[in-house]
């Protein structure tokens, strides 16, 4: 039971998540399948891709020991750039909702994430 | 490094000000460096080097701890939330880099090679693993809580699904896991304490541990976040400057991830000559013959315990006749005390000692050929295939757990709490991986230029001009180093020589005869790693303790101050007592953290996820999914563990390997188990669709 005078009484009930916008469910589906491809796909074939040689390096162990790090920080960074990229889109269109007619701002949700 | 100030949040000025006291203080650990190395030029003595590292840097760490001290809630759980993102990814990374990633990895790297022995898969999935699992925590996790303005991870389970029991058993698994991370760590610390100051490895548990209390007990997570801030730069010079300086002397140049591409190759030739070499057939018949008197010792212990008495009493009586070197005489009365006492730990040790040595009995010492992915053949002999597939699949499954349970250690997640919005959490996650990065990369690069420098320098010298160093930490523990003259030739084979995961770190400046104040820099960066972590994780536990269990099983009447205070003094309590169970020397490090990673996967992500992206999940299905995937893993973990083995019934324990995935990876059935039964509960009970109006009318 919650204490009634607790700072956090008000989120005592569960609430179900904000809806997720479907552009980033895409942008997420994408990063994650480089993600498995890049660590799982290249890891199951890498003895096959010991015989490649690149440069000095095996390109099976150039990828597990750096190339594999180099695409994760990628991953990372663009889903930070394209995040901020649509929330800046959805702050606009709000802006620009705001001026329009008051019927039509109500289809402007939360998103986050 | 400890400047900050509420009304300057979020501002330009602020970060500058950050910026520039970052700045200074980088400058004055290098200027420090310069300052000792000086002073070990004019004859400073080694008894004093590595204590004074010690010292001073615990001394900086707690000044920061004291200076961040606070009683306000908002501040000891979340910093205030205002620590801009790229401070924050360094914290993090400080918090992430563990005395695990620090001292053990280049071991593990050196050791296992690519992915492992077909019994125990390591080497780049441990790189990989905890890399990776960095674009699960910013895709699927952090921003998402960050939005939910929260304090700690159990909050989570209580906000989403409400209810007593998801938060219970969240902070109770968020106690588990920590908890093992945590021993881990305080192990880490004791062993770099007791090395520098030659105390004893309990002393240095102690005094490693007053520096860490001396920050997370005052501060909480503002003094912690500025403490880590700190740590992580001390981690990263002493991680950069022994690779580099091996990197320069072997290649001529100092950067080290880009130019050991050649060393992988020249590796692999020395792997093929000592291989080809007589000298190592002759350790390996040698050790092979040792494991062999073992085991033939095993047949009837009690029997050879007693001949083995006899024959040393005998030999002490022949020397004294001959009126012998009295050296010679001490030694062997030490080998027979050092006898076993009873049978039991006579079977005991000699079984231990007979797999040792069946072990080190095969070529390369029992490492495999470094740069090859995976033991056996696909196309070999049905065994050699076996153990190809197997060892593929265990370093896939050991990726996945250290990958999935990254996404859900509690002390990591928290640290995203503290940035100031949702975007700032977002490039929070980037900026740890890339200072994750500027480590991790060097990892197998140092892990390279040692073999080098092993095989290259250290095999075929001479026994009688064995360096210093080597002594020295076998006197410390006997496991982390070995080394003896097997084929009695007198010459440095590779078989002959063991160096123990954790050992090879901390030894790598003396490897590469760098300056003893180096060795005092790479020990005050294990201790960092160590310290860091081991903050962050006992805040972690207590704040679980505390917020999620105490306050929350029954409505107290506790003021936010008072809370705090119970808070500290829960973590004084945990804190004594993963040094109680640290001191017990439980196992290596680096199975210990792995262990923790699969029960917070399995714990904590499928649920979270679920609870994130799916609106059907509910309160019983969150339950369930938390029972399961912590039970599934910690049931095939546990049913491993030799001593409960001997203890209870078989039919209670997994029968055999699943799969053959060894029990370090759990997650790989903890994580399904959990996302598959949160499924079908929240299913069950899902709620009635709301009912279709009845018009009355009728």
């Amino acid at each position: 039971m919650q204490s009634p005078h607790t700072s956090e009484a008000e989120l005592a009930r569960p609430f179900p998540p904000d809806l997720h916008d479907v552009r980033h469910l895409w942008l997420k589906a994408g990063l994650l399948l480089a993600w498995a491809l890049v660590s799982f796909g290249a890891m199951y074939f890498a003895r096959d891709l010991e015989s490649l040689v690149v440069g000095s390096w095996p390109l099976g162990y150039w990828i597990a020991a750096q190339g594999g790090l180099l695409v994760f920080i990628a991953i990372v960074v663009v889903y930070c750039w394209a995040m901020n990229r649509f929330e800046r889109q959805d702050a606009q269109r709000a802006a620009a909702a705001a001026q329009v007619p008051p019927a039509l701002d109500a289809a402007a949700p939360r998103f986050h994430g | 490094m400890a400047e900050r100030d509420p009304a300057g949040s979020g501002s330009q000025a602020y970060l500058w000000r950050l910026h520039r006291i970052l700045a200074l203080y980088v400058l004055g650990v290098l200027g420090f460096l310069l300052l000792m190395t000086w002073a070990e030029s004019q004859g400073l003595s080694r008894h004093w080097i590595g204590p004074i590292f010690l010292f001073l840097s615990v001394m900086v760490y707690a000044g920061i701890g004291v200076y961040g001290r606070t009683t306000d809630a908002e501040e000891y759980y979340v910093a205030g939330r205002r620590i801009p993102p790229m401070y924050n990814g360094m914290a993090a990374a400080a918090d992430w880099m563990s005395a695990a990633s620090f001292i053990s990895l280049s071991g593990a790297l050196y050791l296992q090679g690519f992915s492992g022995t077909p019994g125990h898969a390591g080497g780049l999935a441990y790189l990989l693993g905890w890399t990776g699992g960095f674009c699960l925590v910013a895709i699927l996790v952090a921003p998402h809580l960050r939005a939910m303005g929260l304090y700690t991870v159990p909050d989570f389970f209580h906000v989403r699904f409400g209810g007593r029991w998801p938060r219970i058993i969240a902070a109770l698994a968020a106690v588990v896991c920590s908890f093992i991370y945590v021993v881990a760590q305080i192990y880490g610390v004791g062993l770099i304490a007791s090395r520098l100051t030659g105390v004893q490895f309990e002393i240095g548990i102690m005094l490693g541990l007053g520096g860490v209390l001396l920050c997370s007990f005052l501060g909480g997570m503002r003094a912690i976040t500025w403490t880590q801030v700190a740590q992580y730069v001390v981690v990263l010079l002493a991680f950069l400057i022994p690779v580099s300086w091996l990197a320069y002397k072997q290649l001529g140049n100092p950067v080290a991830p880009f130019m050991y591409g050649k060393q992988v190759g020249k590796i692999a030739d020395l792997e093929a000559q000592l291989l080809a070499s007589p000298a190592e057939y002759q350790v390996v018949a040698a050790y092979l013959e040792r494991a062999r008197d073992f085991e033939a010792r095993l047949q009837n212990v009690e029997i050879a315990l007693v001949e083995e008495r006899v024959a040393i009493q005998d030999k002490i009586r022949r020397l004294r006749a001959q009126n012998a070197d009295v050296g010679l005489i001490v030694t062997a009365s030490r080998e027979l005390a050092a006898l076993p006492r009873d049978v039991e730990t006579a079977r005991e040790r000699w079984t231990r000692q007979m797999h040792e040595n069946y072990e080190r009995a095969q070529p390369l010492g029992g490492l495999p050929p470094h740069s090859r992915a995976y033991a056996g053949y696909p196309d070999g002999t049905p065994e050699e295939q076996q153990s190809y597939t197997e060892t593929r699949r265990n370093f896939l499954a050991l990726m996945f757990c250290l990958m999935v349970g990254t996404a859900g250690l509690p002390h990591l997640l928290t640290r995203y709490y503290t940035s100031p919005t949702v975007a700032g959490a977002r490039s929070s996650v980037a900026w740890s991986l890339f200072f994750i990065a500027l480590l991790y990369l060097s990892a197998p690069a140092l892990a390279v230029l040692v073999k080098f420098e092993v095989m290259n320098n250290l095999v075929g010298s001479s026994f009688d001009a064995l360096p210093n160093w080597m002594a020295q930490w076998a006197r410390v523990d006997a496991s982390l180093l070995s080394i003896e003259d097997m084929n009695g030739d007198g010459i440095v084979q590779f078989g002959e020589i063991r160096l123990g995961a954790d050992l090879i770190m901390l030894a790598t400046p003396e490897l590469g005869g760098l300056p003893y104040v180096v060795s005092g820099l790479v020990a005050a960066g294990g201790l960092a790693a160590a310290l860091s972590t081991a903050d962050g994780l006992l805040l972690t536990i207590s704040n679980a303790l505390v917020r999620d269990l105490y306050f929350q099983s029954k409505p107290r009447p506790a003021t936010p101050e008072q809370r705090v205070i119970l808070t500290k003094f829960t973590l004084l309590a945990v804190a004594l007592m993963a040094a109680f169970v640290a001191a017990l020397k439980p196992s290596d490090i680096l199975p210990l953290v792995t262990a923790s990673f699969s029960l917070a996967g399995s714990a904590f992500v499928p649920v979270m996820v679920l609870g994130i992206f799916w609106r059907g999940t509910t309160r019983q299905g969150a339950v369930a999914g938390m029972l399961c995937g912590l039970g599934v893993a910690m049931y095939y973990m546990l049913s491993h563990v030799p001593g409960l083995r001997a203890v209870l019934p078989p039919w209670l324990l997994a029968d055999g390997l699943w799969f053959g995935i060894q029990p370090i990876s759990a997650g790989v059935f903890g994580v399904p188990a959990g996302a598959l039964s949160a499924w079908l509960v929240s299913w069950l009970t899902r709620p009635a669709p709301p009912r279709p109006v009845i018009r009355s009318e009728l």
